[in-house]
């Protein structure tokens, strides 16, 4: 039986500028679980054991624009490997922006149990969240759980 | 700085009169063979790189000349043989990648490398490490053969290595005893997955004192000894072996210890004080087992709980067992619903589900309005320390994970009563 | 063209995207991650920036940062020049030269003592 998709709510709040709430969804490969902190954009070719990142402050959300998968024809890591680097180097969650690579969402199906939520966002809401990132503007961002839809009492 | 370019070969006179040059570069280039007489009249050299070359093998005394060499690249060649003194007189030699080549044997020729700390021949074709492997190299601090198919490990091989932190082998399935640690006193992280291990040692901590991670899944191991001597143990990972019983002792003392998989295994008996003395256990997994009951003492602090596959294990469990539960898994839909309503697990504030409204048709401007209806003039100004809130005293409440969860045809009454 | 792929890769890039920057370098060339506020970039150079080394695969070239007390390094591990206020010795950035050897305050390396 597949588990019904979670789906996320994403309040991103920049500074000095109103903030928008979006749409995503938990991805299986870890927990669903609430999460906040600082947004801050991280290349895909980051999250790789030979790089590392300067940043060293740890509490921020790590937003990953995936780029189609042929232009990165043999990745560093698995998807799940990356979101855990990504936990270990401080995230407090991942978001991956899909729209250009929906096969991301079937990587990261498979329950690892990582501690950091990891989000999929994708279309309109993951273009809102990318407008932001390009304005390079500081934003705090929320992730909460929705409430999945009640289902009747059947006796 | 020669790198990058189409040299093939070096002529021995190249270098002829340099006496203090320190740092060679000669990776990315068309070398298939190591440039050994050029290489002979360097002897301020500390640091040299013949890395992406079709170097195909290492002559005896090929760097003879170079006392003071200190790092040495060759990776991404095709080195298939390796003279047993091809490192001879690289007395000061602490690093040494061979990664990415075509070796067939283990490289002995390192036995002379007295100060080496960092050796990398991962992603080569070597299938056994023979005993005393490292005996030359008391230094070591790194070794790196993953992408190896090692089927042999000689039982001494890791012995004496007083300095090496991580040693993981995986795949290695002629190893049929545990490998004798002797005088390996700061190893942190044992990885040691896929072999044929069936009995662990019982002074396995004593020579581990600094065990901080210990995973041995996918082995054959029945019996486990007491892990008392191994202080520092946070992770275990014992997961896919043949553990039939879990006595009072086997986890005793074991104060920083965190996480335990004991997933597919044979479990039919944990002793009631298996988990009493562990006050940092946070993640426990005994999925998959033959358990009937599961002692609670010391697992209060659970945050993580995976109990699936345990058919027998029919008891509810009463809501103040596990306060700090976030992820629980149990094998019936109904042990979920001691944790609430079974209507929804997961709480959200959620304006435009009370109005019956969906996100996809809503106006994102519009939302934000209405989450901060007190700002009519719609400027939201927030200075950037109002918004770093702490995620410990947050008001987002942590939603519990329990799995299966109840649903039409998963009722919340036990219908076995 | 996909909407997201700026019309021209810029500086070296071989593949390129408006909001990774480099996702591929042309040959020869490092691929360094920048980063700049919230944002992060890849570009293309054709060595590494100061306070990196470089390291050439098959795949991809890249720059690393070497160690804190060390401004140009050969790898990680191995420094060919200090900060000041430290003394190189066998690619090692010391406060204090071992014993055996003394510190010369012109190169701020460790020499051995000329009796």
């Amino acid at each position: 039986e597949r588990a019904a998709v979670q789906k996320a709510i994403i309040r991103v709040i920049p500074l000095k500028v109103e903030p928008i709430v979006l749409e995503g969804e938990f991805a299986s490969v870890a927990e669903v679980t609430p999460a906040e902190g600082k947004l801050l954009q991280s290349h895909p070719l980051s999250l790789c054991n030979t790089s590392e990142d300067e940043h060293t402050e740890s509490g921020f959300i790590t937003i990953v624009k995936l780029e189609q998968p042929d232009r990165d024809p043999n990745p560093c890591l698995s998807l799940a490997n990356k979101a855990k680097l990504a936990g270990e180097r401080g995230a407090r969650a991942i978001l991956f922006d899909i729209t250009d690579d929906e096969s991301a969402a079937d990587q990261l199906r498979k329950p690892r149990g990582l501690s950091q939520p990891v989000v999929l966002i994708r279309g309109h809401d993951a273009e809102l969240l990318m407008g932001v990132v390009n304005k390079n503007r500081e934003a705090h961002v929320k992730i909460e759980v929705k409430e999945p839809p009640a289902w009747p009492d059947y006796d | 700085r020669l790198d990058a370019n189409l040299i093939s070969v070096v002529p021995e006179r190249s270098f002829e009169g340099l006496l203090s040059l320190r740092h060679l570069w000669l990776d990315d280039n068309a070398l298939t063979e190591i440039p050994v007489r050029a290489l002979n009249r360097l002897p301020a050299l500390q640091a040299m790189t013949l890395a992406l070359n079709r170097i195909w093998h290492i002559p005896d005394y090929a760097f003879q000349n170079l006392s003071s060499l200190v790092v040495l690249h060759l990776h991404n060649n095709r080195i298939q043989h390796l003279g047993a003194n091809g490192f001879d007189g690289l007395h000061n030699l602490e690093t040494l990648d061979l990664n990415y080549n075509e070796l067939l044997e283990f490289p002995g020729a390192i036995r002379t490398l007295g100060r080496l700390q960092e050796l990398g021949f991962h992603n080569n074709n070597i299938k056994a490490i023979p005993e005393n492997a490292f005996v030359g190299n008391p230094l070591l601090q790194t070794i790196h053969f993953y992408d190896n198919p090692i089927q042999f490990v000689g039982q001494s091989a890791f012995q004496y290595l007083p300095k090496l932190h991580t040693l993981s082998l995986n795949g290695a399935t002629d190893i049929r005893e545990f490998p004798d640690l002797k005088g390996t006193t700061s190893l942190e992280v044992l990885t040691l997955t896929r072999a044929g291990i069936r009995l662990l040692p019982r002074a396995v901590c004593q020579q581990l004192p600094n065990l901080r991670v210990l995973e041995l899944s996918h082995n054959k191991i029945e019996d486990l000894p007491s892990f008392h001597r191994c202080q520092r143990l946070q992770e275990l990972g014992l997961q896919h072996n043949r553990i039939q019983e879990i006595g009072a002792d086997t986890f005793v003392q074991l104060l920083a210890l965190r996480s335990i998989d004991l997933s597919w295994n044979d479990l039919h008996f944990i002793h009631p004080d298996a988990f009493v003395t562990l006050r940092s256990l946070t993640k426990l997994d005994l999925s998959d087992n033959r358990l009937a009951a599961l002692p609670l003492g010391g697992l209060g602090g659970l945050t993580h709980l995976k109990l699936q596959g345990n058919p027998e294990l029919s008891e509810p469990f009463a809501k103040d067992s596990f306060p700090n539960m976030r992820v629980l898994e149990v094998p019936y839909a109904y042990q979920c619903c001691t944790y609430g309503s079974c209507g929804g697990f997961f709480r959200a504030s959620n304006q435009w589900e009370a109005e019956g409204a969906s996100p996809e048709d809503e106006d994102p401007h519009r939302r934000a309005l209405e989450l901060f209806p007190g700002h009519a003039d719609n400027h939201y100004d927030l200075e950037a320390d109002d918004l770093q809130m702490d995620l410990e005293d947050s008001k987002l409440h942590p939603t519990i994970q329990c799995t299966p969860s109840p649903g039409p045809f998963k009722p919340c009454d036990h219908l076995f009563e | 063209v996909h909407p997201n792929v700026s019309q021209g890769c810029q500086g070296g890039c071989a593949t390129c995207s408006d909001y990774n920057g480099c996702l591929s370098c042309k040959p020869r060339l490092f691929f360094v991650l920048e980063r700049i506020g919230m944002k992060q970039r890849g570009v293309c150079l054709s060595s590494c920036p100061s306070g990196y080394y470089g390291t050439r695969y098959p795949d991809i070239n890249k720059c690393a940062k070497c160690k804190a007390d060390c401004d140009t390094c050969f790898t990680r591990n191995f420094c060919t020049k200090c900060k000041s206020g430290f003394y190189l010795h066998s690619g090692k950035c010391l406060e204090k030269c071992p014993d055996g050897l003394e510190a010369n305050n012109h190169t701020m390396e460790c020499a051995s003592i000329v009796h």
